[in-house]
């Protein structure tokens, strides 16, 4: 299979560091007390259906480059 | 048999011979008459007998000259020998030269044939021609960016909410 290192490499390098500077916010907000104010709902769903929505891609991804 | 008259140093000889030799007898007697008549004085026996001396020293030096003729002949021979086997090389040479030059030729007019058909395709690609098909590599690629672009959005977003 063909493999583009150069644009997959750099990809994969921003989808790391992207993660992990989401881990590091997570860590960050449970180590902290509770805001005064909590993110409103509705944010926080839109959240979650873009996290799902990414990982869906991502499996589509992987699926589809493990079948060729 | 054939009767021939000859006169040879001014006297007349009657002889025989095979029928059919007698033009070549008068043309010999014609030769030592020539000679007999070229030597002046003497008696007509001293005559012929200097005559036969002359044209047996003629005869002795026609001889050495073909045997010292007969090794130039053997090296001529051998030199063309040698001259007829190296035109054949040569010729075969010649040959192999010529096919290998038509195949060289047809190779080349294969090459430019497949350039050919590479420049019209590169050409058809440049003008934007539908792609056969897009490179799954390529495909990926484009899809890992988006997810990098997404995830990135994302991880901003948690760094707001942090």
């Amino acid at each position: 299979m063909e493999l583009d290192l150069d644009e997959s490499s750099l990809a994969i390098g921003r989808i790391e560091r992207a993660l992990s500077r989401i881990e590091k916010a997570l860590a960050d907000r449970a180590n902290r007390p509770a805001p005064a104010t909590a993110a409103p709902a509705a944010d926080a769903s839109a959240l979650k259906a873009e996290v799902a929505a990414v990982i869906g891609e991502l499996d589509r991804l992987i699926a589809e480059a493990k079948n060729g | 048999m054939a009767d021939v008259h000859l006169n040879i140093a001014g006297r007349p000889y009657d002889v025989h011979c095979a029928d059919g030799q007698e033009e070549q007898l008068r043309q010999l007697a014609a030769l030592v008459d020539e000679k007999a008549r070229g030597i002046q004085g003497g008696t007509e026996v001293r005559q012929l007998l200097f005559a036969a001396l002359m044209l047996a020293d003629e005869a002795s030096e026609a001889r050495g000259k073909v045997q010292k003729a007969e090794p130039q002949s053997d090296s001529l021979r051998a030199a063309v020998a040698l001259a007829e086997s190296r035109e054949a090389a040569a010729r075969d040479e010649l040959h192999a030269a010529q096919a290998r030059e038509q195949q060289a030729l047809g190779e080349a007019r294969a090459a430019a044939e497949r350039e050919a058909a590479a420049r019209a395709e590169l050409e058809k690609l440049r003008q934007g021609a539908p792609a056969t098909s897009a490179s799954p590599a390529g495909r990926h690629d484009r899809a890992l960016m988006q997810i990098a672009d997404r995830i990135e959005a994302l991880a901003v977003t948690a760094e707001q909410m942090a």
